[in-house]
């Protein structure tokens, strides 16, 4: 009805309405981080967001002029995203970062606390209470939950994936089994069975990637098991019966090619809830420590100062939301792609 | 029916016998001697062990060492230590069967369980609250995206659904923290001028209306009185929210049965309940989105339109019901997962609820007894809960209750 005609009050997506509304977008975003250094936070924070409202909108309609109506532009941003963050998390220490981690070091250098966001100045996102750039700590924060989440998921794959198939496979009373201990591992609310581990462990990068494996593990059991219990069924695990293979034979050549796409389409969402709960210990200081950053901690440190300096805390959580957005995105297509289940429906 | 009760209650048995196993063995997982690790590092010498060894070897002596081993010795003693640790479970089980969860370690004069009863109230308001907070809110907005298929409110609705869901809670926590309580004068201009837009629109369509039954003679006068009823509605809220802008407080609680009285209550748990709520509101407008439009191909709603029935009574009285099953069963899994996950909110907002008892009491300061009895009792209500919603269905969908007598 009216909602309809409110999106109408914007001029036809065209390629010559995309391109000025890029230029245009680009100019806010500029205007808001690199010129308004001196005025609220907040209006800096609206210019910029609506810099990148308008330039999304012209991309969008640039895009789908040249590659067709059903284009999916917020995918690909999605994946330029997350491409983008984990190679700058690779090559970290080859960038030319400020320094994010020593304070002793920006002590002695004399540089300046809680500096606000400037685009154009050595320190780009600013500085926090200990004069710490914000930039490199969100980059090194973003090679930790990175590292982590590579690891736990893994660990996850491997082991629930192999728990799940070898109850999908023999069914009967090995299912039975399996399926109570999938059970009480998912009724432990996570974060409550993420405490209990965190407890017992030292909180370095390797033993919270083993807690937060805890997470996706009856997950992957679940999505392996219902796929095996699919495919057992096919002619072509009959035929490799017929032909007198045997049950590991059966498994590893017949089945677990055909149940890890399924596994890996899921891995995407599952790394966003990892690198979610990851922060959430880091913000509750049970996680990785200061000095080493993470979005975490960087966030909790940044509570206390964030009515008068903002930026503490909605960068690194900016750049948390985008890439946990990013991988949720990139995850529910390839679910739609690679997941049996999901793409007969 | 009654033998699918009993089913669940059977498959409860050995999940909760896992349960307790696994969160005992908590303490033997730990690296090390679980009594060190009782212990703690640097383990103060109780003034009475202190007293006796001073007694027995004088003065003189350096007793640090002594009073280190006979400490050691008195905890291994007194949690039984050298028994098999079989032995220790049922004890521990058959303790904290009869509501005895042991006492903390590190404030030997409190036991766990009164730490558990004086924060759990905390927890349980906060998830009640944000659980009403979200049915309240997505009800309405998912029959009206569902309604409004592919329209405007629906394709904004899904979109930012799809954003809010990629917001950590903790940030939510913030971001509502900061506009709520730093710069409360934004939200209160926002929503004034929100307000405006919607009532002109109101009054312009209503207008319309009149226009057009003016021209043409066509009956739509009744509509046009529901938007200026509307209109003025909406207006009134708006003003009285902009001049009586609630104000609430960046941390701390008040309970309800504190002298400050429920409205305090209700005060210092609104922000934090709306963090919780805000993620669940998401998820349940899609969730009611999609199953209102599934029961709206079935052909019972063909025949109610065929009889003439108006939009509206269709959606309340035939596709609604159908439509919440699968909500309900939601709401009661978001309960539980509330009832898990307001560690970060008791946090952000400082509330003395029982995540926080945990965290702060159990986790920080490595106290086993309060971390395996928090862990306990929050599973184990989750797990009934899980149980009592999954019987629950049974009961309140009439195709399943029929279906598998």
């Amino acid at each position: 009805m009216a909602d309809g005609k409110v999106f109408q009050l914007l001029p036809k997506r065209s390629l010559w309405a995309g391109i000025p509304a890029i230029v245009a977008g680009i100019i806010c975003i500029w205007v808001g981080l690199g010129v308004l250094t001196e005025s609220s936070s907040v209006v800096r924070g609206i210019v910029a967001i609506l810099g990148i409202a308008i330039g999304y909108w012209g991309l969008n309609s640039v895009v789908r002029h040249f590659k067709g109506e059903n284009f999916e532009t917020s995918l690909w941003l999605a994946i330029i995203w997350v491409v983008v963050l984990v190679l700058a998390a690779i090559f970290a220490d080859l960038l030319p970062l400020q320094e994010h981690r020593n304070t002793a070091q920006t002590l002695r250098a004399g540089t300046e606390t809680l500096l606000r966001p400037d685009l154009f100045s050595v320190h780009p996102f600013g500085t926090d209470r200990q004069a710490l750039d914000i930039l490199g700590g969100v980059i090194y924060g973003a090679r930790v939950s990175l590292q982590v989440s590579v690891i736990a998921i893994t660990l996850g794959i491997v082991i629930g994936g192999t728990i799940g198939t070898v109850a999908g496979f023999f069914r009967g009373k090995t299912d039975a089994v399996i399926g109570v201990f999938t059970d009480t591992l998912l009724s432990y609310p996570p974060l409550i069975l993420l405490l209990a581990l965190v407890t017992v462990l030292e909180p370095t990068p390797l033993n919270m990637a083993a807690v937060l494996a805890a997470l996706g593990i009856p997950t992957y059991i679940r999505i392996s098991r219902a796929n095996t219990l699919v495919f057992a069924q096919r002619e072509f695990v009959l035929a490799a019966r017929a032909m007198g293979a045997n049950r590991r034979r059966i498994i590893f050549r017949e089945l677990v090619p055909n149940v890890a796409l399924p596994l890996l389409s899921y891995a995407f969402i599952i790394v966003a809830v990892i690198i979610v709960a990851e922060a959430s210990l880091s913000f509750l200081g049970i996680g990785i420590q200061r000095p080493e950053p993470t979005w975490g901690n960087m966030i909790a440190a940044g509570q206390d100062d964030f009515d008068r300096h903002p930026h503490l805390v909605f960068i690194p959580g900016g750049v948390m939301f985008l890439t946990v957005f990013a991988l949720n995105r990139i995850g529910e297509k390839a679910r739609q792609l690679w997941d049996p289940r999901e793409a007969n429906i | 029916m009654t033998r699918l009760v009993t089913l669940k209650l059977i498959r409860l048995v050995p999940v909760m016998f896992l349960v307790s196993v696994l969160t005992f063995s908590l303490l033997e997982v730990a690296p090390g001697d679980p009594a060190l690790t009782i212990m703690g590092d640097n383990p103060p010498c109780p003034s009475l062990i202190e007293q006796e060894l001073v007694a027995e070897y004088g003065e003189e002596t350096d007793i640090s060492l002594l009073c280190t081993q006979a400490v050691y010795q008195s905890v291994r003693e007194r949690f039984n230590l050298d028994d098999p640790i079989w032995e220790r479970y049922l004890i521990w089980l058959g303790n904290a069967v009869t509501g005895d969860l042991g006492i903390r370690l590190t404030n030997q004069s409190f036991t766990v369980l009164e730490g558990i009863q004086q924060t759990f109230p905390v927890t349980l308001q906060i998830a009640i609250f944000s659980m009403g907070l979200a049915l309240l809110v997505s009800i309405p907005m998912g029959v009206w995206a569902a309604f409004h298929q592919g329209k405007g409110f629906d394709r904004l609705s899904g979109g930012s659904s799809f954003a809010i869901i990629s917001i950590p809670s903790f940030l939510i926590g913030l971001l509502l923290i900061f506009f709520f309580v730093w710069r409360p004068w934004m939200l209160r201009n926002v929503v004034l001028i929100f307000a405006m837009i919607w009532v002109a629109w109101l009054l312009w369509s209503a207008l319309k209306r009149i226009v057009s039954r003016m021209v043409s003679g066509s009956e739509a006068g009744a509509h046009a009185t529901t938007d200026f009823v509307l209109a003025a509605t909406v207006a009134l809220v708006a003003l009285g929210l902009f001049f009586w802008w609630p104000d609430f407080p960046r941390q701390g609680f008040s309970r309800w049965t504190s002298d400050e009285g429920i409205l305090e209550n209700f005060r210092t748990a609104f922000l934090p309940a709306l963090t919780v709520a805000l993620t669940e509101i998401a998820v349940f407008t899609r969730l009611l989105r999609s199953d209102i439009i599934a029961t709206l191909q079935e052909d019972f709603i063909l025949s109610a339109r065929a009889r003439g029935f108006s939009n509206r009574r269709i959606m309340f009285r035939h596709a609604l019901r159908p439509s919440s099953f699968s909500l309900i069963t939601l709401a009661g899994v978001a309960f539980g997962r509330a009832l898990g996950g307001t560690v970060i909110v008791e946090t952000i907002f400082r509330l003395p609820g029982m995540g926080r008892f945990i965290v702060d009491q159990g986790v920080r300061l490595n106290d086993y007894t309060v971390v395996m009895g928090g862990v306990l009792v929050l599973t184990t209500a989750v797990v009934l809960l899980n149980t009592g919603v999954d019987i629950a269905y049974y009961y309140l969908d009439p195709r399943i209750r029929r279906g598998r007598r």
